[in-house]
């Protein structure tokens, strides 16, 4: 915290911000490092744009991956690993596929992350909200279906108790049909994940950097879009990866941003 | 009645049965002919077990330390808990009563050491308490009977006319030894408290132990949840002033019936905050069936151990340490979900990917493996068990699939790098038992859709009669 009047006025203006609109006080953002998605995220009131903490996010999929998750769990991994690092992380999950060193793979401190195996949708609800209070817990993962409106506010809530962070992933893991819920949400901003095809390494064998298809759906304070990022640094690849690991490492790389204009209008229109 | 060796014999009787001169080990016929109008039932040795068990489950309430004796005895050590309820006479008074409400039949004895208790229970007086160091003329009377012996050996000592144990207390050691063997100068030396005897305790017995006993039964869920704290409260500040906290304890709920209803909570790291631990117990406080009402409450702790004094209050405006949040949380989901639901993934230094990770407590428990190497690839979900692929097709045997089926879809493979050739761990095994069909060689691949899988071909092509087969193993997303 900076010294003298700034963080008194600060305080002062989100309360006066909370009593006037019933939002709720900005506890800050961590940026994605890639400044065309940061741009379309919402500021905050330390200056900055990201993804804003003490909120929580969606990370949905499509198709085979509503069942697996990777991509969201990789996607959700390496935005969150820095804020892992500051404190606890807590991830609560049905299917415990959840493979610590490929999460270590990523960059994430997966050696203190706690694992928690829960037996129902409501039971991973019910661990989220109790470590999303929990003091010393910077960030919790968790993997439920399709979130309604009443449960979604419950954990904003809770988010909002310790200023924590929450990632809930849209999965399905035994197969299923997706809930049907209206079109409300009570996540700071809505993801969709999906693998892409990566470009061909520079060597010509193998595999190159993963790459992702991720679009904003929606985003609250902020605008749609869709891009393909790189995740350039994850497995040794890639230059920057004997860089120390440190809060402003960003492993994504815009590779292009997706036109998808149809879906980025429709998106603006609800958000 | 029980059946031994193609006769139906008596297993036990009852006391009017008794009166008209039964007795157990009596054939059936022959009870019959005495009694002809004779109720029989089968006998259940495993419903007798089990209600024993629930008497020693009961019995707690008067000390953790209950041992059960089958088929028909338990061992209550009352060692350091009899001033609880006014000295041993009262304690005995106490349990004679609440047993007899219950309509058991019974025969009390309270000695030194287990085998004079046992001797005097079954053979000497109903109710004898042995004064301290004077059980050898309490046992002087008794039959030899009453030495836990085998019936043969008890036989041989009657037949030779040793009818009371006083005389068998008067040969000299070396020839009682020599003629009735080890054991029944063991089960001599035992009675008397010269030889240590070990009891196989239900539950190990804790010096740490609260209890509430109240004068009306109580059932309302906020009463429960009030004698709850109050006994955790109680127990905690014997804990703070020995010093100690304990990482388990278990409650137990001890209804008119005479049913004890056991409630246990664990912490993961030893503690002694009666707030916390109480509020542990509160989410399950409604699982417990009252009955017509609880009587008395009682909480043990256990893996109890020195904890030097903690700081309670934080300093206004200080972030907590982080294990200070983390602990309790734990501790909830602990209690909530079970043990095995919630871990830390710690390393193990093992290449087979299933064993690469060990699921240690996650709070407490420390690792000295060396940490994952996070420049080999390895996928973000892993599956437990690897699932088998379908219609591979590649176009060398020793190539990576360029297409394969899995989960009902086709996957066609764009990239793919490897092999990682990963061995058993052949050390483990017998040297017959080594092959190489549980050899794997893992590859990397990247389908059309830029999925990234992680499978594996076992095995390898020297065997012509079982060629190698395909799984996938995890996906990287």
């Amino acid at each position: 915290m900076a010294q003298g009047p700034a963080p008194r006025i600060a305080d002062l203006a989100a309360r006066i911000a909370r009593i006037e609109g019933g939002a709720r006080p900005d506890a800050g953002v961590i940026p994605l490092g890639v400044p065309a998605i940061d741009a379309c995220l919402p500021g905050g009131s330390l200056g900055g744009r990201g993804l804003p903490l003490g909120r929580w996010h969606e990370v949905a999929a499509d198709g085979m991956e509503t069942e697996l998750s990777a991509a969201p769990a990789l996607f959700a991994g390496l935005a969150a690993s820095p804020l892992a690092r500051r404190g606890e992380a807590v991830w609560v999950f049905r299917r415990d596929d959840l493979w610590a060193p490929g999460l270590a793979g990523l960059g994430f401190p997966a050696a203190r992350l706690v694992q928690v195996w829960a037996r129902d949708e409501a039971e991973v609800l019910g661990v989220m909200e109790d470590a999303l209070a929990t003091p010393g817990v910077s960030v919790v993962f968790g993997e439920a279906g399709t979130i309604d409106l009443t449960a979604g506010r419950r954990l904003q809530l809770a988010c909002e108790r310790r200023g924590s962070t929450g990632f809930v992933l849209d999965r399905r893991p035994f197969g299923g049909e997706a809930k049907r819920l209206g079109p409300g949400t009570a996540a700071a901003t809505r993801w969709r994940v999906a693998s892409a095809p990566s470009a061909p390494p520079a060597e010509g064998v193998g595999l190159g950097a993963p790459r992702l298809a991720v679009t904003l759906e929606r985003c609250r304070g902020g605008r749609p879009g869709a891009w393909i990022l790189e995740a350039a640094c994850v497995y040794g690849g890639g230059p920057g990866f004997y860089r120390e690991a440190s809060d402003d490492t960003h492993p994504l790389r815009l590779v292009a941003p997706l036109g998808d204009r149809q879906l980025a209008t429709a998106g603006r229109r609800a958000a | 009645m029980e059946t031994v060796r193609q006769a139906r014999r008596l297993a036990a009787v009852d006391h009017r049965a008794a009166a008209l001169g039964l007795q157990p080990g009596q054939k059936l016929t022959d009870a019959r002919a005495r009694v002809p109008g004779l109720i029989v039932a089968p006998a259940e040795p495993e419903a007798d077990a089990a209600a024993l068990e629930a008497l020693v489950d009961w019995c707690v309430r008067y000390s953790p330390a209950v041992a059960a004796d089958p088929p028909d005895g338990l061992f209550l050590d009352v060692t350091g808990v009899a001033h609880l309820w006014g000295g041993e006479a009262d304690l005995m008074a106490d349990l004679r009563a609440r047993l007899f409400a219950n309509g058991l039949p019974f025969r009390l004895a309270l000695a030194d050491t287990p085998g004079a208790a046992w001797a005097l229970a079954r053979h000497g007086r109903d109710g004898t308490i042995a004064p301290p160091g004077e059980q050898a003329a309490l046992l002087a009377p008794l039959p030899p009977a009453a030495l836990r012996l085998e019936p043969e050996a008890t036989a041989q000592i009657e037949r030779l006319g040793l009818s009371r144990l006083g005389q068998l207390l008067d040969i000299p050691r070396a020839p009682l030894g020599r003629r009735f063997g080890a054991r029944t100068l063991m089960r001599l030396d035992q009675a008397l408290g010269r030889a240590p005897e070990a009891l196989r305790f239900r539950r190990p017995p804790t010096p740490w132990m609260a209890r509430l006993a109240f004068f009306e039964p109580v059932s309302a869920p906020e009463d429960m949840a009030r004698v709850t704290q109050d006994v955790v409260a109680e127990l905690c500040r014997r804990l703070e002033a020995g010093g100690r906290g304990a990482r388990r304890f278990a409650l137990a709920f001890h209804r008119v019936d005479g049913r004890a209803l056991p409630l246990e909570a664990g912490l993961s790291l030893a503690g002694r905050d009666a707030a916390r631990i109480a509020r542990l117990f509160q989410p399950r406080l409604e699982t417990v069936d009252p009955g017509f009402g609880v009587e008395a409450i009682t909480l043990c702790a256990y893996e109890v151990e020195a904890v030097q004094a903690l700081q309670t209050r934080i300093e206004a405006g200080e972030t907590p340490a982080a294990e200070d949040g983390l602990t309790p949380l734990v501790d909830r989901l602990v209690n909530r979900l079970g043990a095995d639901r919630v871990w830390r993934a710690a390393p193990m230094e093992s290449h087979i990917p299933e064993k690469a990770v060990a699921r240690i407590a996650a709070i407490g428990a420390r690792t000295t493996a060396a940490p994952w190497d996070s420049r080999t690839p390895r996928p973000v979900r892993l599956f437990r068990r690897p699932e088998p692929l379908e219609g591979v097709y590649a176009l060398l045997p020793d190539d990576p699939p360029r297409r394969f089926r899995w989960r009902g879809r086709v996957h066609d493979v764009r990239r793919a790098e490897g092999p990682e050739r990963i061995g058993e761990d052949w050390w483990l095994r017998d040297i017959e038992d080594v092959s190489p069909v549980r050899v794997r060689d893992y590859y990397r691949v990247e389908d059309q859709d830029g999925a990234r899988f992680w499978l594996f071909r076992a095995g390898l092509y020297a065997d012509a009669g079982a060629p190698p087969q395909w799984w996938m193993h995890g996906v990287f997303g």
